[in-house]
């Protein structure tokens, strides 16, 4: 049985195969389709000559989501809400997160103003319900709603003060907008997120139908062409949190994919994290349109669900992954102070760097890399492209020529790298030194399409001594997808307090919960032994309003609120350095569940020899501005254990690997390369 | 003194997350709903020479003047601090801003020798007081406004002084949760030295304090080099803060002298009213926040904050006026005179450098507060809200709307409906952006808001504590002003308004009245009739403005089917230009300013003029000359005026950059 994982990109899809059988692994990839990703992907899934009739398990992150939301190429979507909160995602809560600077605009809402219908319903904090809600006056805004979308197929959030505690009205206009529009997207709050705050729920709903559509069409197309050619398993999607799920869960909940591909390659870290015994690691993960950063500390990279995508709040779970417009793609250009600038608009797939020659004539940092010499052009990239040294040169030309005072061609190529090092170096230095971590108590993981070419140059940067390359860098995400385990995350919103005797509750909305997911993951085919439920709970002292994330105490010896109440006295005395007697109210009950899946042992590297074998080239490379000739290394072929000194560089399919001079080299033992520096 | 580079980086930005780290803890731990949903409160590290080395995302309003405190502090304890002392402050005149903000200083010491001061300010939902909330627009003294605290040991060698504690605790509402509060403020500064002492212990002593000077000489050069860039010269503008005496409107002036000089600003208040028995006095910290604010947000949003950004600027006041405010006037509109002081710095900055001002702001951070007893939830309740209004436009574009203004740091002002109802017998029945209230021009100022609460059991009590209730904040370059604030409270159906807009102390509220807030918007950027008709529509689609105020303010006009009809709309605005009144000036060098205890100025105006713009004796006129931002004036008519013309004074001349031959354009304010 074949297990495959597959990593949609901005740039290149990216395929991992694994044998059962025989414990091998296959990687490959192909340039993304943007217009159509299927074709990308099965186009990457033919080369790879993938029999998915013989496939057990597919596997996929998606961008495709994340990006509609950062383009904001989503869908248009109509919202419903109770009568007087009209301008909730406009007004959010008034903060100014860009302080001092007037010129700064408050990001735009998903839903334009002239596209909310309030509806005369009110349910009160405790789900009681003050106004009921008339299905005439749903039919009568929907029939609106309906003219105002002009025939379009388009989405629509229905998001009510309280949902959390009473549901009904929701589901009632659901239900209602299910008939009177058909084919839309229709999300409810409560059901996205049935948590406290109007604004942050109604942001996540809407982020949910905004890239509803999008996400759906995409899964239902991969779906179908997947069974066209005789796949006959499930499709599963990464998710932001870190686990997989079926499509169709995916395709309901689109907004827990926003971190889909990053999520995979975060797993894949912290897997070779566990491998290599380096529990502290810095992600560095960079594609052709972006680059994701992640601080993993002790081998759990940080969760939140506090996270703004695009200014807007998604309260979703999901892992802490700094994200910049910063990748292989990413165009050159001079602003209008005549100052050179990277990114963040990128060449993506198509045209692609000037250097593929298909169309593309502005200079990347890829076609930078090209003239330094340190991308070679002598072997087609996936196979497929050839990559053409001159349009390289000339689109930088073209670039200088509006600035004579940097000099020639190499000059301007080393400084767009030199910009483009130092955003991601910002972008590090965010999740890392402004959160108190040193990152020179870390590794960096350097993976995706052009990770391991800059790794080096962001480790002198940050004062790092060490970069680890994985193998098959290229498709490290995919590979994440694979060792995902399925992961479902669950909550409940009820104010209970400590001392008001509702032990019971607890325990049979738990019940419920528990029914719930081992319901959702039984569905999922997953074995009653191979689920995981760790239970959380939101409590806060009464009076307060945020709460804390408490785990479940483990001896709950008496099993009642008085526990948990001990157990969140303890847990706000480590986080704050004190705790008082008061009573605590639990407000929300969290459940997540995990369903492992069978997983990928990674082969051992087993090549011997010396590195002068492994030498392919030697070709002109471009380092501190001094050309030198430079061996390259096919790594394949380079034996484990023996340093490598730099400059060097390594290339493999989909990724190359640059020793810059004080850097060197050496294989580990799961085919890993470990990038040391020697001299400080 | 050398430190290398990454080095230097990592402890400047390590001491920016000791500051982060010390947010999340106050948001987490504190019990004061301002604090924990909104954000009101602000952490920052200092030396002991009352220098900022470090802060991050904090409220402008707290931090900036809070070196001041530091000094006060160690004015009193210079030789008395010992590891495991405490300071706690709240008093106005010695350290503080608004009573209700309780600011924790936390001597840190390595070995013998006193490092740092972690410090939080945080507002306190009530520190005692005549009104629920602390907050009231009436008082008259600081008394009033609740407990005074010098800058106090409240623990001393590591033990608590219990004696102190609970004085203060006694005297302050809901007791429980200011000790919460207090808590998350020592809290924070445990998690402060926990994170300094390991920052210590990896770079040595000398190594971080290396960095931080280094960083504070970084941070002032960048300014330096901004003012450097400036034009010399110096620059008058004048505004006005709402006192009421006996019931009757009494407007204070504050006047701003801005000298560029150099690499250096002087902002000298000399000619600003003295202070008065009413909420519209402030420290001259917090007028100084108001002029850092205004330099950052207009020369350099985008360079850092610390001490070294301070250096530059030099302030300068007359003692006892409502910029600098001494015993025993109120001291509770911080907010209001730092907002003023930005008010006043926009006026004068936009003398300099047109292009990077923007329109007035909202002009007040209009605090309300409700306070009762819970039945229900058998507690007493203080609900606080200080609902953003609107921003100013600028050359680039229209003002936000409903957001937080530039010296507001991250405040979220607004509190969640459902978490507001979940703690508290108060239904929100609206909660809107207000229609017509951004000032109008070539870029629309943003919206105030709307928010609609009802009381829904028992009494309660309401306060507020607002400016611009009655002068509306103004546009630049021709724009027009935006709505001021307004309070209501609909009773039996019927809305009510207060005789003292914005300044209201306890007022009774019952089961089922609705307390309506409107918070001010935003003044406006450019000639409203120069404003794209296509903008307009979109605003008119939107709702954001009227098809009344459409054609009224900007001229545009539109066909039965909602487009623009560009015909009329030439037409229209050919009228509302002609029907501008522009005036030559004359010199007129006597007295211009009146009032009982506050000063505002007066413009004499021949029957003949007055009635062309439509204005009688005591409605305020706004004129425009050439520089962008307009003079406001009370209309005095008087028969012997000189007819024909606008007779202005030296420093009026100056302010609107007229000189003899010159006309003014004079509108009366709606």
């Amino acid at each position: 049985m074949q297990w495959v994982g597959v990593d949609v990109g901005g740039t290149f899809t990216d395929v991992v195969v694994y044998d059962e059988a025989g414990g091998t692994l296959d990687v490959g990839k192909s340039p993304t389709s943007p217009a159509d990703p299927t074709v990308g992907l099965l186009n990457a899934l033919t080369k790879l000559k993938v029999d998915l009739a013989g496939t057990g398990r597919v596997v996929h992150g998606t961008t495709i989501g994340t990006n509609a939301v950062l383009e904001r190429t989503g869908a248009p979507v109509w919202l419903l809400t109770t009568r007087g909160f009209r301008d909730t995602l406009e007004i959010g809560r008034t903060n100014r997160t860009i302080l001092y600077d007037m010129r700064a605009q408050k990001p735009a809402p998903l839903v334009p103003r002239t596209r909310v219908v309030e509806i005369d319903e009110r349910v009160t904090f405790d789900g009681t319900v003050l106004r009921p809600l008339r299905e005439d006056d749903v039919r009568a805004a929907l029939a609106r709603v309906r003219e105002s979308a002009n025939g379009a197929r388009a989405a629509l959030v229905v998001s009510f003060l309280h949902s959390y505690a009473w549901p009904a009205h929701e589901d009632t206009a659901a239900r209602i907008a299910a008939e009177m529009l058909p084919g839309w997207f229709i999300s409810t709050s409560a059901d996205v997120l049935p948590e406290l705050r109007e604004y942050e729920r109604c942001s996540t709903a809407a982020l949910n139908a905004y890239i509803g559509p999008k996400v759906g069409g995409y899964l239902t197309a991969l779906t179908r062409a997947l069974a066209d050619r005789d796949y006959r398993g499930k499709v599963f999607i990464t998710t932001s949190s870190g686990g997989i799920v079926p499509a169709e869960v995916a395709a309901r909940y689109p907004v827990h994919t926003v971190l889909s591909g990053p999520a995979g390659g975060v797993a894949a870290a912290v897997n070779l994290g566990r491998l290599t015994g380096q529990r502290n690691l810095i992600t560095y993960d960079m594609g052709g349109t972006s680059t994701d950063v992640c601080l993993i500390e002790d081998l759990e990279p940080a969760l939140t669900t506090e996270q703004h995508i695009a200014g807007l709040p998604n309260r979703t779970p999901q892992i802490e992954i700094n994200s910049i417009g910063a990748g292989g793609g990413s165009v050159a250009w001079l602003d209008a102070g005549g100052a050179l600038r990277v990114g963040p608009r990128s060449a993506g797939a198509d045209p692609g760097p000037a250097c593929y020659g298909r169309g593309g004539v502005e200079a990347t940092i890829t076609d930078a890399n090209v003239v330094l010499g340190r991308a070679g052009t002598d072997v087609p990239l996936a196979g497929e492209i050839e990559l053409d040294a001159e349009r390289a040169r000339q689109a930088l030309a073209r670039l200088g020529a509006g600035l004579p005072e940097v000099g020639d061609v190499a000059a301007l190529a080393d400084g767009v790298v030199r910009l483009a090092v130092a955003r991601m170096v910002s972008a590090i230095k965010e999740i890392s030194i402004a959160r108190g971590h040193d990152p020179r108590d870390f590794a960096l993981v350097a993976y995706g399409g052009a990770g391991p070419m800059h790794a080096a140059l962001l480790a002198d940067e940050l004062d790092m001594t060490r970069v680890i390359v994985p193998p098959a860098p290229g498709n490290f995400s995919a590979f994440g997808s694979l060792i995902s385990d399925l992961r479902r995350d669950y909550v409940r919103t009820r104010l209970l307090r400590t001392r008001g005797g509702g032990d019971a509750a607890v325990e049979r909305l738990y019940a419920g919960l528990e029914r719930e997911a081992r319901a959702d993951l039984g569905a999922e085919g997953v074995a009653p032994s191979a689920i995981t439920l760790v239970r959380m709970l939101g409590m806060r002292y009464v009076g307060q309003s945020w709460e804390l994330l408490v785990r479940w105490p483990d001896e709950m010896s008496d099993g009642t609120l008085a526990a948990l109440e001990a157990a969140f006295h303890r847990a706000h005395e480590q986080r704050y350095g004190h705790a008082t007697a008061r009573e605590a109210e639990v407000v929300s009950l969290r459940l997540t569940a995990v369903g492992a899946v069978a997983k990928p042992t990674p082969p051992r590297w087993t090549v011997t020899g010396t590195p002068a074998q492994a030498e392919r080239v030697r070709r002109e490379v471009s380092f501190d501005r001094e050309r030198q000739r430079v061996a390259v290394y096919r790594r394949e072929r380079l034996p484990g254990g023996t340093p490598l000194s730099g400059p060097a560089i390594i290339e493999e399919m989909g990724a190359t690997t640059v020793i810059p001079p004080g850097w060197s080299a050496t294989v580990g033992p799961w085919g890993e390369l470990v990038l040391t520096r020697q001299s400080p | 003194m050398t430190v290398d580079p990454i080095t230097l980086e990592v402890i400047g930005e390590g001491l920016i997350a000791i500051v982060r780290e010390m947010r999340a803890t106050v948001i987490r731990a504190s019990y004061s709903p301002v604090i924990w949903d909104m954000d009101d409160f602000s952490c920052a590290l200092f030396d002991p020479a009352g220098q900022m080395i470090a802060q991050s995302d904090d409220h402008p309003g707290h931090v900036l003047p809070m070196p001041w405190s530091v000094r006060c502090a160690m004015e009193d304890f210079q030789d008395d601090l010992r590891p495991g002392d405490v300071i706690l402050l709240n008093d106005s005149y010695r350290g503080g801003t608004h009573l209700n903000d309780v600011t924790m200083l936390y001597p840190l010491f390595d070995g013998e020798e006193l490092i740092v001061f972690p410090a939080v300010r945080a507002h306190w939902s009530d520190v005692g007081g005549g009104a629920p909330g602390s907050y009231s627009g009436l008082n008259t003294n600081i008394y009033q406004e609740g407990v005074r605290i010098p800058p106090i040991k409240i623990v001393e060698g590591g033990r608590l002084n219990r004696a102190a504690m609970a004085l203060l605790l006694n005297n302050m509402r809901l007791p429980e949760d200011r000790q919460g509060d207090f808590n998350a403020s020592l809290g924070a500064c445990k998690v402060a030295e926990g994170r300094i002492r390991r920052l210590l212990a990896k770079y040595g002593r000398k190594t971080v304090l290396d960095a931080i000077a280094l960083n504070l000489d970084r941070a002032e050069r960048r300014l330096r080099a901004k003012i450097a860039a400036l034009p010399d010269g110096e620059y008058v503008y004048e505004d006005y803060l709402e006192y009421f005496e006996d019931g009757a409107l009494d407007p204070v002036l504050m006047r701003l002298t801005l000298t560029i000089r150099g690499d250096e600003i002087v902002a000298d208040f000399a000619g600003s009213s003295p202070q008065v028995p009413g909420v519209v006095n402030s420290t001259l910290a917090t007028t100084g926040a108001g002029v850092v604010v205004a330099v950052k947000a207009v020369l350099d949003p985008d360079g850092p904050i610390n001490h070294g950004t301070f250096r530059p600027i030099t302030l300068q006041a007359p003692e006892a006026s409502i910029v600098d405010v001494k015993l025993d006037a109120p001291a509770g509109a911080h907010g209001e005179v730092r907002k003023r002081a930005v008010s006043v710095m926009l006026g004068a900055l936009a003398q300099v450098v047109p292009d990077l001002v923007c329109g007035d702001l909202c002009g007040t951070s209009f605090p309300n507060a409700i306070g009762g007893r819970d039945a229900r939830r058998r507690r007493d309740y203080v609900y606080y809200e200080a609902p953003s209004g609107g921003n100013g436009a600028w050359r680039g574009g229209d003002g936000p709307s409903a957001w937080g203004n530039i010296d507001f740091g991250n405040v979220r002002t607004i509190q969640s409906a459902e978490a507001l109802e979940s703690g508290m017998p108060l239904l929100v029945e609206e909660s809107a952006l207000r229609v017509d209230s951004g000032g109008e021009g070539t870029m629309r100022g943003g919206l105030g808001f709307r928010r609609a609460i009802r009381l829904l059991e028992g009494e309660a009590r309401y306060s507020v504590l607002s400016d611009r209730a009655v002068l509306p904040p103004f546009g630049v370059g021709g724009a027009g002003p935006a709505a001021p604030v307004k309070v209501s409270v609909v009773h039996d159906g019927a809305e009510r308004d207060f005789a003292t807009p914005g300044k209201v102390t306890g007022h009774a509220i019952a089961a089922d009245d609705v307390v309506v807030l409107e918070s001010a918007g935003g003044g406006g950027y450019g000639d409203p009739l120069a404003r794209d008709p296509a903008r307009v529509r979109d605003d008119v689609v939107a709702g954001l403005v009227s098809r009344a105020r459409a054609r009224e303010g900007y001229g545009v006009v539109f066909t039965a089917t909602g487009e623009v009809d560009a015909a009329e709309t030439a037409r229209r605005r050919a009228t509302l230009a002609a029907s501008r009144r522009t005036f030559p000036i004359a010199a007129d060098e006597r007295e211009a300013y009146e009032g009982r205890r506050g000063r505002h100025r007066v413009i004499r105006l021949a029957p003949s003029v007055a009635s062309a713009v439509g204005a009688k004796t005591g409605d305020v006129v706004e004129m425009l000359g050439r520089h962008p931002a307009p003079l406001r004036a009370w209309v005095r008519v008087e028969t012997d005026a000189v007819a024909d013309r606008i007779a202005l004074d030296a420093l009026a001349r100056r302010i609107l950059g007229v000189a003899a031959g010159d006309h003014v354009r004079v509108t009366k304010l709606r």
